[in-house]
């Protein structure tokens, strides 16, 4: 495959398989609610009937993280619950996505101290960072929103793969690694 | 006894439950249709941080006394300016919020001086996800007019 790889652009001979397999990720994301602190409380209040997730096909909440596509960070991140965040991620299968709601899963939120993980994205690739202390159940609907939006424009069959390096928090392309 | 063996044989406890199914279901949908229709917030509501400028002229209202800056708990905004000669206050050059650690408290928009338009106020926006963490600090001009709704690009 070295041969034609990235000479064409994107899905040249699987044109529109893409689309069809996106449609279905975007509108079937079952998330695996991670609540720890108050957020959580704002992440269960959008699944209810007045904010109803379910409109987003969302709303299948999975307790196992083997049945899910979308972890929903919801609060602070201690350093002890890290190691177990981690495991939950990699027990998830692929493709999988993470949202990080509220100021303390973003970057620690008032706690800079020494128990506190400062930002879920030193251990796991987060996709959409949602604002807010906690944010509304509307924040957490348009962060859901931004992450379809995201996955319409994600490749599937010649999939990119992006990492994180060391000491960096934006993603970069593994054939721009160097 | 016997009263209680009539009831489980012809259903009235279920029947019962169903009778108040039925009675929810002619009402209308409960459900904010939300990015159709948005809910009005409540009058205290604390979103985003917002800059303001003078209603009628569009002049700018901060003085840069960075008063905000020293009340923020978390060290999150960040702003400067200069004089310039012939203006009576200081001309904003930066105005950094980095929205990520914000916990909304309130205390920068509260200690702001400015009369009678407050230049720093928190808005009713709550609508702020975003693909980076490098896009979370706020500038000048994503401070006047509200952080924009972010595309992704592969």
């Amino acid at each position: 495959m070295g041969l034609i790889d990235h000479r064409f652009s994107d899905n040249f001979i699987t044109t529109n398989v893409d689309q069809v397999l996106n449609w279905a990720r975007q509108s079937s994301l079952w998330p695996m609610g991670f609540g720890l602190a108050c957020c959580a409380i704002e992440m269960i209040a959008s699944s209810t009937s007045r904010y109803d997730i379910a409109r987003f096909g969302a709303e299948v909440f999975r307790a196992s993280p083997r049945q899910a596509d979308l972890m929903i960070v919801a609060g602070t991140v201690t350093k002890k619950m890290a190691p177990v965040l981690r495991r939950l991620y990699d027990q998830m299968p692929e493709p999988k996505w993470v949202i990080s709601m509220g100021s303390c899963s973003n970057a620690g939120g008032p706690f800079p101290t020494y128990s506190v993980l400062q930002g879920v994205d030193k251990i796991v690739p987060v996709d959409v960072y949602v604002s807010g202390c906690p944010p509304r159940p509307e924040a957490l609907l348009y962060g859901l929103m931004r992450l379809q939006d995201k996955i319409r424009k994600e490749t599937t069959v010649l999939r990119r793969e992006r990492v994180i390096m060391a000491g960096q928090t934006e993603p970069i392309m593994v054939e721009d690694r160097g | 006894m016997l009263a209680r063996l009539l009831r489980s044989i012809f259903l009235i406890d279920l029947l019962k439950g169903l009778f108040v199914t039925l009675k929810y279901t002619p009402r209308p949908a409960f459900t904010f249709q939300y990015p159709a229709e948005r809910r009005p917030v409540a009058p205290r509501f604390r979103g985003v941080l917002r800059l303001q400028v003078e209603p009628e002229t569009g002049a700018q209202t901060c003085i840069v006394c960075d008063q905000c800056a020293k009340a923020c708990p978390d060290e999150l905004i960040n702003l400067g300016g200069h004089r310039e000669p012939g203006r009576k206050i200081k001309v904003l050059d930066y105005f950094d919020f980095n929205l990520s650690r914000c916990s909304f408290c309130g205390l920068c928009a509260e200690v702001c001086p400015t009369k009678p338009v407050k230049a720093l106020i928190m808005s009713e926006d709550y609508e702020l996800g975003t693909y980076s963490r490098n896009s979370q600090v706020l500038r000048v001009d994503e401070m006047y007019d509200g952080l924009p709704i972010q595309q992704y690009n592969r």
